[in-house]
């Protein structure tokens, strides 16, 4: 059974009188441990299917599900804990908490589920902040980090919690290509090493070159969906 | 909810002088609030207080007709027991009722001195000048001098009637006044003692004197004007009042003497109360004030921090968590406000509970039927202190709840595209 799952999933906005749909019906299919990159140019739909994705909002027509679990009928309460439990998200403008050191943006994440002991939270929080490189820096706050340590920072905390999907949106785009590489390889490593499933939406062709599979969207449709090595995939 | 908090607290830290304008606003307002209550406090209980001590009694027994002209200072409808039997016994009688501490006999009547250049009056009061003391506050105001004794010719005056008359401490004077029987007669007292009050009443018109010496010189031997009741305390005074009526009903003398509440003696008492409601008012009315600060610095933190709120609630911070942290930092706000203010507040009344206000120069002019003391002691108290910080704290909580609720509802992936 693949992770996610959807079908003929549209979205509409409605502004004023006018409606603009932003999908037109998407049919997808992600497995546990794939890493993705979705890609095409601004105003596809991108950052609309992985709001839709991330339970960050609710499609207007089609069906989601997420691990077994249809999306569609959960009420706010429900997609919270969803994305509490399950998804984790890295922002292209990083998103930190200001206030927060680098270590508690990390904790702020884990520390909603509740599960863990002081000790435990720390050691998983510490070991985290190890695993993306920034040893040392984890009482800085984000003012006092770089572009990069900022959106490490950032996947530390959507890992952290050993979520099954993380979600990035654009997340190299205000990085330096330098930076943007170290990232990346960062994901990858968290990829491979955890199995968590990645994706992300981008539109750089460098970035690309990272992901496993690469689906093109273009005025809210899938244009195209295709392994590294060129076979394309069905759904 | 731990992490919330201490989040809460870190968030308060971000623009440290936009915190400190809101909780400067909660704190003026609640040290306002305490000190006003306690100023309100002090008048309002102030008055009762002078007009129970120096007008009415918790109950005062008086004669009907003698009350319908009692600006008069009339002496024919005295009070002299029942069935004219013996005033002793009746008050005996009275002092026997539960709830009564004592009851002081009051003979009042109108008298004068002639000056070089005029005619100053005054009003004679004939007392018992060791239940005075036990009941009234009267010795605090001895500010010379010493009380008269019974069976002398002796008075105590307040120091502006001594001005008036241009006497002193000492000195002799010759009081005119008209007898029971209507004679006029003057006598010449000693003076022994200098009144110095707020209360103009007692500072310019009263002249005490023993009550034997007043009954034997007014011819109203076992007569008085009337018998001032006190009442262990004020909520017993209704208990009380019921007792002294059906007294007096029991003895056959409802048609001649009437049993009055001290609330029934002055239209002023049942105005304080209502004055007391305006005043509560004008306390939420204030605090209210400073929640506009308040509330104001909690929605432009709402609309700055909306992509941060939305960052959290796609983490899975869930509308409750996020309606928690702003309600925690509108509080926190709220109760460092209301405890700066209610602690200067409270250190401030408790300054002027002991020095007093003096209002002196600005109630000139004022009748000397208000029995009022010009000199106002704020009351310092730890309810009024609690009463202030806890209407703090909650008015700032509940004002909180509109921007908080705002920022709870906020769509998460609509909270994240603001700029």
């Amino acid at each position: 059974m693949a992770l996610l799952e959807l079908r003929g999933v549209a979205k509409v906005y409605q502004q004023g009188r006018i409606a603009v749909p932003a999908l037109r019906g998407i049919d997808l299919e992600v497995e546990a441990g794939e890493f993705v990159a979705i890609f095409g140019p601004s105003g596809s739909g991108k950052t609309t299917l992985l709001n839709l994705i991330g339970c960050l909002d609710k499609p207007t027509a089609g069906t989601l599900v997420f691990d077994g679990v249809e999306l569609i009928g959960l009420d706010q309460k429900g997609l919270a804990k969803v994305r509490r439990e399950n998804i984790g998200f890295i922002f292209q403008s990083y998103n930190l908490i200001p206030v927060l050191t680098a270590y508690e943006n990390v904790e702020f994440a884990i520390r909603l589920l509740n599960r863990h002991d002081k000790r435990e939270l720390r050691e998983r929080v510490m070991e985290m902040l190890a695993a993306v490189g920034l040893e040392g820096l984890e009482n800085r706050k984000p003012n006092e980090l770089s572009g990069g340590q900022k959106q490490r920072v950032a996947i530390a905390r959507a890992l952290v919690k050993e979520p099954k999907l993380v979600l990035a949106d654009e997340p190299t785009a205000n990085l330096d290509s330098k930076t943007s590489e170290e990232v990346l390889e960062v994901m990858v490593k968290m990829n491979k090493e955890l199995g968590t499933t990645f994706i992300f939406s981008t539109h750089d062709p460098r970035v690309m070159e990272y992901a496993a599979r690469l689906v093109e969207i273009r005025d809210g449709l899938i244009s195209s969906d295709r392994r590294r090595d060129g076979a394309v995939v069905s759904h | 909810m731990d992490f919330i908090f201490r989040l809460a607290l870190k968030n308060l830290t971000r623009h440290r002088l936009r915190t400190f304008v809101s909780i400067t606003a909660v704190a003026v307002c609640v040290m306002v609030v305490v000190f006003t209550r306690g100023l309100v406090e002090g008048m309002v209980n102030s008055m009762i207080r002078d007009h129970i001590y120096y007008n009415s009694g918790h109950v005062k027994v008086v004669d009907r007709h003698y009350y319908e002209q009692e600006r008069l200072l009339p002496l024919n409808h005295p009070v002299d027991g029942f069935s004219r039997k013996s005033l002793d016994e009746m008050t005996a009688d009275l002092e026997g009722i539960d709830g009564v501490e004592m009851v002081l006999p009051r003979l009042k009547f109108g008298a004068m001195v002639s000056t070089e250049s005029e005619l100053v009056t005054m009003t004679g009061w004939g007392v018992d000048i060791d239940k005075e003391l036990k009941f009234t506050s009267i010795e605090r105001y001895l500010v010379e001098g010493r009380m008269p004794s019974p069976g002398k010719l002796e008075v105590v005056m307040g120091t502006k009637l001594l001005e008036k008359i241009s006497r002193g401490v000492g000195d002799k004077v010759t009081i005119v006044f008209n007898t029971a029987f209507g004679s006029f007669r003057g006598v010449t007292f000693t003076i022994v003692g200098r009144l110095h009050s707020g209360v103009q009443l007692l500072n310019e018109h009263v002249v005490l004197l023993p009550l034997d010496e007043a009954q034997r010189l007014l011819y109203m031997d076992g007569q008085v004007t009337e018998l001032i009741v006190a009442a262990e305390d004020l909520g017993s005074v209704p208990q009380v009042l019921a007792s002294i009526e059906a007294l007096i009903a029991e003895r056959g003398e409802a048609e001649r003497y009437q049993a009055i509440s001290y609330r029934d003696t002055s239209d002023l008492i049942a105005w304080l109360d209502v004055g007391k409601i305006v005043y509560n008012c004008i306390y939420v009315f204030l605090i209210l004030l400073a929640c506009i600060v308040v509330n104001n610095t909690m929605l432009m933190i709402v609309q700055e921090r909306t992509k941060e709120i939305g960052t959290m609630a796609a983490l899975g911070l869930e509308r409750k968590g996020i309606l928690q942290m702003f309600l925690a930092e509108g509080g926190i706000m709220g109760i460092i406000g209301s405890l700066i203010g209610a602690g200067l507040g409270a250190g401030l009344t408790a300054y002027l509970a002991r020095v007093g206000l003096d209002f002196t120069a600005d109630l000139e002019g004022l009748s000397a039927d208000v029995v009022f003391d010009a000199v106002v002691y704020p009351e310092s108290s730890w309810t009024n202190t609690l009463f202030a910080f806890a209407l703090g704290v909650m008015i700032v909580a509940v004002s909180c709840l509109i921007p908080a609720r705002r920022a709870a509802k906020l769509e998460p992936s609509v909270a994240m595209r603001d700029e």
